[in-house]
């Protein structure tokens, strides 16, 4: 992969031991990931196999009720609000942009909070953000509720990029999309991992972006994680990991994944 | 900032602190940038990041105004963020040369240099006058479109609703059921209460009002006939157009925006015949039947008040009350009831089906309904109020 993927080093953010239960149903069970620097990651798993709890998790937007989650060596959910703003961004999965506010005004919230630039840089800053996720410049001023599901994705991007965060959470970042705006949304992740840096964790279970784009792949199974890279992922043994990478679909984002890369 | 003049060895220095140091307290590592140089020549050293962004932009506002050519040297920055190279573009299209820059910094740049930038289109502000005139003329053109869509919107209701009695077996009872228990006997407590506080009100006023003119026992003819003709009935239609009718609307437009009115007409179900006609039928039973019932509280708020007010026992209020009202007060109020079930239902649905999309539709739709059915309430209330004087009921 051509990520900046920098494997020494300390983790970036680190979750060890991470218990989540519901009631009596357990969704995770000492679960423990390590994310590196400047790596691409992907969070995989079934249905109701605990993604989305996962990603709130390692966002600080739900305390686990055992283990922590530490960003930059620090418990993510003592760093202070405008801090972690900085170092943290997420896309969500229905974009979760503000219906009310354009989406210029979306991107320029955070800068507004959480900085002391003036309006017109704030402009100039959201005018960026919107030409590098690829939005036109006259879709600054349109209402979210204005936009197809590709743009709604790409201005939430743009939002979370806002203050430049060194992490992006990205919840299902190609799903209601079709081929050709899931591929432009892989392109940009790439772009954005390359040229800024930033560490990506992507949950998805798009076997394509999978093994397109993530360096490594943790998948979720038995209230747990397996990590590795796609390639070695595909030699385990276990039922759910061997039905999810050798089924008829990943077979063909297999074939397309070797096809692109012999080009 | 302009710094003053000196050697390049020992040049005069700008440290900058982040802006919001004092927000993000804790941080061990808080980026900072050093501005350094002096005459046509500067470096930066650190962190150019969005956080001292306005720190760097202010140390070099002067120098970077166009002039001669001038050089900043950027080999010392650790860390730069899009902003700073946004910032740097800036510098470098006032014909600041960049020196030293790294490899990592200069993919970057190129990117963000690269970028088609155009400003934000700012959204064109008529003149206020000219918005009053345009508003003006767009709430006529709206109102136009409103009274002929309700009339449309009530033609179609109604034929709908008279196919359906005359083809019982299209009627559909377990929803009719449904229908008249939450916007019937649901809605029994809380009419109950303000038909008995409005025969309170009614009677203070007509105490205060008539005891000067020796004539307090009549409050007892004021309470009775004004609850009896229009006030248990308005309260009541109101009440209900606020609480069923905004429920209508809610419930259908939540159906709309998640596309159950379209998966209805695909199978072949008329939206009209399922969602509105046993709600139509089911308000023009129900609200009759709360006027009474609003009547009766009315009037047990009369004795009440008759009683503390004028010591006229209960007993002797009943024995009043055949003098004072009789079977014509009931009736003007009673017919009046299902005229108004008819609009309150008819214009719920009708906003309900106007649901597009979104969830803020649902809102904006529901408060037209209850503003539009309480309004129609009133105004045919004016309407029958002639009509009975004509006919001298």
């Amino acid at each position: 992969m051509n990520t900046r993927a920098n494997s020494s080093g300390e983790p970036i953010l680190a979750a060890s031991g991470i218990v989540n239960r519901f009631g009596k149903q357990v969704v995770h069970d000492k679960l423990s990931l390590d994310v590196m620097p400047g790596e691409i990651i992907g969070i995989a798993g079934g249905s109701g196999s605990g993604k989305s709890v996962l990603l709130k998790t390692l966002t600080g937007l739900h305390s686990p009720d055992a283990g922590e989650v530490l960003l930059k060596g620090r418990p993510v959910q003592s760093i202070a609000a405008a801090e972690r703003a900085a170092l943290i961004g997420v896309l969500f999965q229905q974009g979760a942009l503000f219906s009310s506010l354009s989406v210029a005004q979306n991107i320029m919230l955070p800068l507004r909070e959480h900085t002391l630039l003036p309006a017109g840089q704030q402009e100039q800053i959201a005018a960026m953000k919107l030409a590098l996720t690829g939005l036109p410049a006259d879709s600054g001023i349109k209402f979210p509720s204005a936009l197809s599901g590709g743009m709604v994705k790409r201005a939430a991007l743009a939002r979370a990029l806002a203050l430049d965060p060194r992490i992006l959470f990205l919840d299902e970042p190609t799903s209601d999309l079709d081929p050709i705006a899931a591929s432009g949304i892989d392109a940009l992740i790439l772009q954005l991992n390359q040229i800024l840096g930033i560490t990506v964790v992507i949950v998805t279970h798009d076997l394509t972006t999978l093994l397109n784009v993530c360096g490594r792949i943790a998948v979720l199974v038995d209230k747990t994680v397996t990590v590795d890279t796609a390639d070695q992922l595909m030699k385990s043994d276990h039922p759910w990991i061997r039905d999810f990478f050798h089924g008829p679909r990943a077979e063909g984002a297999i074939k397309a994944r070797d096809t692109s890369h012999g080009n | 900032m302009r710094l003053a003049p000196g050697s390049w060895s020992g040049a005069q220095t700008v440290t900058c602190m982040p802006a919001n140091a004092q927000h993000a307290s804790a941080s061990p590592s808080q980026p900072a940038l050093v501005v350094s140089g002096e005459g046509d020549q500067r470096a930066l050293q650190g962190a150019l990041e969005i956080s001292t962004l306005v720190a760097a932009e202010n140390a070099l506002k002067a120098w970077s105004q166009p002039g001669p050519s001038r050089q900043l040297d950027v080999a010392l920055l650790d860390s730069l963020d899009t902003p700073g190279a946004l910032f740097l573009c800036g510098l470098r299209d006032k014909g600041v040369g960049l020196v030293g820059v790294s490899a990592e910094h200069r993919a970057l740049l190129d990117l963000i240099y690269g970028l088609e930038l155009k400003p934000i289109q700012k959204v064109r502000i008529a003149p206020r006058w000219r918005q009053l005139v345009v508003q003006l003329g767009k709430g006529a053109h709206d109102v136009r479109h409103e009274v002929i869509e309700i009339i449309r919107f009530v033609g179609r209701a109604a034929s709908w609703t008279v196919s359906a009695l005359l083809h019982p077996a299209c009627l559909r009872p377990a929803s009719i059921s449904r229908h008249i228990t939450e916007t019937g006997i649901h809605a029994l407590p809380i009419i109950g209460l303000m038909a008995i506080m409005i025969a309170i009100v009614i009677g203070y006023q007509g105490v205060a009002q008539l005891r000067p003119f020796g004539g307090e026992d009549y409050t007892i003819n004021l309470v009775a006939v004004s609850v009896l003709r229009e006030m248990g009935v308005l309260i009541t239609a109101i009440m209900v157009a606020g609480r069923s009718g905004s429920a209508f609307t809610a419930e259908i437009g939540v159906m709309e925006t998640r596309e159950e009115v379209d998966a209805l007409k695909v199978m072949g179900i008329e939206p009209m015949q399922v969602l509105v006609v046993p709600r139509v039928i089911a308000l023009v039973i129900t609200l009759p039947l709360l006027t009474f019932f609003a009547d009766i509280m009315g009037l047990i708020g009369g004795a009440a008040i008759a009683q503390a007010l004028l010591d006229v026992s209960p007993t002797q209020y009943l024995a009043r009350l055949p003098q004072v009202v009789d079977g014509q007060d009931l009736f003007v109020g009673l017919v009046k009831a299902p005229v108004f079930a008819f609009f309150i239902a008819v214009i719920g649905c009708m906003h309900g089906l106007r649901v597009t999309g979104s969830a803020a539709s649902v809102g904006r739709e529901t408060t037209r309904a209850v503003v539009k059915s309480i309004f129609l309430v009133i105004v045919l209330d004016a309407f029958f109020s002639i009509l009975f004087e004509k006919l001298g009921l």
